[in-house]
C-alpha cells in the first residue's frame, strides 16, 4: 500500500478514528483500489509507531462498515465491488466534513436559513449542471 | 481474559500509603501505560506486582494464578534504577541472562546490541546513563518474554534510541506480549499504550482505553453576549469536571463527547460554541490536578 496514512498521536482525536477516516478517504479517492491489500496490523502499527491493538480496532470497524474485508491467513483487502464501498466511504467522509462545517456555522451564530443559502450557493458553484 | 491482575493492592511504609487500593487489570496482549507524577507510587506498584515488595494487602495474579517461581521465566523487567553490576561487561550481563532464562535468544541479543550500538566488551562502570538504560532494554527483550514490566525504559536515551525502544514495544505487542509501562514521556505512552491508568498519591484517579479517554474528555467553550449568564447548574453536573468563567467566556472541561453540553450552551444563548479535543497530556494533567471534583474558577 502506498504511504497514504499519517496519524498524529498527540492529537485529541482517537488514533483509531484517524486511521479509519484516512483509509475511507483513500478508498473514496481511489488511492486505495478495490481488491488492494492493506498492510498487516503489525506492519501498519510499526509504520505509524502506534499500538497494534489500536490498528486492529480500526480494521475491525472498517470491516463492520464494509470498507475492507479480512480473510484469515491472507490479510485485509479493500472490498471488491469497489464502487459500492468507495461510494459508501465517500459518503461517510463527506457527511463528516459537512457536519463539521454546519456545526462551525452554527457555533459562530449563523441562523439556519443563512446556512442553507450558503449551502445552495456552494451547490450552484460545484454542480452548475443541476442548477 | 486478563494476563495481569492487581486487586486492591495497598503498600504502606509506616504512615505513608505508597500504594492505596490499586486495582488494575491488564488484558492479554495489551500495552498498559502507568502515568503519574514523581512519587505517585508507580515503582512501588511494579515492585508489588513482581513480588519485590510485599503488599500490605491486596492480591496479584498472572493468568489467574499467584506469582510463582516459574512465572519469572516468562517476565522481563526493566527497573527504574539500574541493577547492572558496575564491574561486569555488557557481554557478561548477556551471559548471565542466558544462564537465567531458558528462552534467551542469542541472535536476538546480538541484533539488539547492534541496534543500540552497544559494545559487549564495555564495562558498565564506563557506560553513560543512556547506555545503561539501553543495556537493560537489550537484556529484557533478548528473552522474548510473554510479559514485560518496563519502568521508565527510555530514561537518558536520545530521541533515536527512544524511538527504537518504542518500536520494540510495538513489535512485542504485535506478537502478543503483555506489557506494563511507566514513562514520563506522555507522547510515547500515547503511541505505545492502548490502556492507561493515572496514579496520584498512590491511588488510581483515571483509567481506561486511550482512545476512549480521548473520545470522552473534551473542553466545551461558549462565548456569550454579556458576562451576565448563569452557570445553569453545570457546577453540579456529573459530566463536568471543571468550570472556568472568564468574562463572556465559559469553558467547561467535560467527561463526555461534549455534544450535549455544546447544545445546552447554544440553548442558553451562547453566540459561539466549540468543542475542543484533549490529548493524553491534557487528560493526564486534569487527572493529577488536585482540587475539588468540580473547580469553579472565575476570572475577568
Amino acid at each position: 500500500m502506498p504511504a497514504v496514512l499519517t496519524v498524529d498521536p498527540r492529537s485529541g482525536v482517537p488514533i483509531y478514528l484517524q486511521i479509519i477516516e484516512q483509509i475511507k478517504r483513500s478508498v473514496a479517492l481511489g488511492v486505495l483500489a478495490g481488491g488492494e491489500q492493506l498492510p498487516t496490523v503489525k506492519q501498519l502499527a510499526l509504520d505509524l509507531t502506534v499500538n497494534p491493538n489500536t490498528v486492529a480496532r480500526a480494521y475491525r470497524e472498517l470491516e463492520r462498515d464494509e470498507v475492507i474485508e479480512t480473510s484469515p491467513g491472507r490479510g485485509s483487502f479493500v472490498r471488491n465491488g469497489q464502487t459500492g464501498s468507495a461510494r459508501a466511504a465517500a459518503s461517510d467522509v463527506s457527511a463528516d466534513a459537512l457536519a463539521r462545517v454546519v456545526r462551525e456555522a452554527k457555533s459562530i451564530g449563523l441562523p439556519a436559513e443563512r446556512v442553507r443559502t450558503l449551502f445552495d450557493a456552494a451547490m450552484a458553484r460545484w454542480f452548475p449542471e443541476e442548477a | 481474559m486478563s494476563t495481569i491482575s492487581m486487586a486492591h493492592l495497598t503498600k504502606t511504609y509506616g504512615s505513608l500509603r505508597a500504594v492505596d487500593d490499586v486495582s488494575i487489570d491488564v488484558p492479554s496482549g495489551s500495552v498498559f501505560g502507568l502515568l503519574g507524577p514523581n512519587g505517585a507510587g508507580k515503582t512501588t506498584t511494579f515492585k508489588c506486582l513482581l513480588g519485590l515488595a510485599r503488599p500490605t494487602s491486596g492480591r496479584v495474579s498472572f493468568d489467574g494464578a499467584p506469582l510463582m517461581a516459574e512465572t519469572f521465566e516468562r517476565i522481563a523487567y526493566v527497573p527504574e534504577r539500574s541493577v547492572l553490576y558496575e564491574w561486569m561487561t555488557a557481554g557478561e550481563h548477556l551471559e548471565m541472562q542466558r544462564r537465567s532464562f531458558s528462552r534467551f535468544k542469542p541472535l536476538r541479543a546480538k541484533e539488539l546490541m547492534d541496534l543500540f550500538s552497544l559494545d559487549s566488551r564495555k564495562r558498565v562502570r564506563a557506560m553513560s546513563k543512556g547506555m545503561r538504560t539501553a543495556l537493560a532494554v537489550v537484556l529484557a527483550f533478548s528473552i522474548e518474554p510473554e510479559i514485560m514490566v518496563l519502568d521508565e525504559p527510555t530514561s537518558g536515551l536520545d530521541p533515536i534510541n527512544q524511538r527504537s525502544v518504542l518500536r520494540l514495544i510495538i513489535q512485542a505487542a504485535a506478537r502478543g506480549t503483555t506489557t506494563v509501562l511507566s514513562s514520563h514521556q506522555i507522547g510515547q505512552v500515547e503511541r505505545a499504550a492502548d490502556h492507561i491508568a493515572v496514579l496520584r498519591d498512590g491511588r488510581v484517579t483515571l483509567s481506561g482505553a486511550v482512545d476512549d479517554l480521548k473520545a470522552g474528555h473534551k473542553i466545551v467553550e461558549g462565548i456569550f453576549e454579556s458576562d451576565r449568564f448563569s452557570l445553569n447548574g453545570f457546577a453540579s453536573d456529573a459530566r463536568v469536571v471543571r468550570v472556568e468563567k472568564t468574562g463572556r467566556i465559559l469553558r467547561l472541561t467535560v467527561r463526555s463527547d461534549g455534544d450535549e453540553i455544546a447544545r445546552a450552551l447554544s440553548g442558553m444563548g451562547a453566540l459561539s460554541v466549540r468543542v475542543v479535543d484533549l490529548n493524553l497530556e491534557d487528560i493526564f494533567l486534569n487527572a493529577v490536578d488536585a482540587g475539588s471534583p468540580v473547580d469553579v474558577v472565575e476570572g475577568s
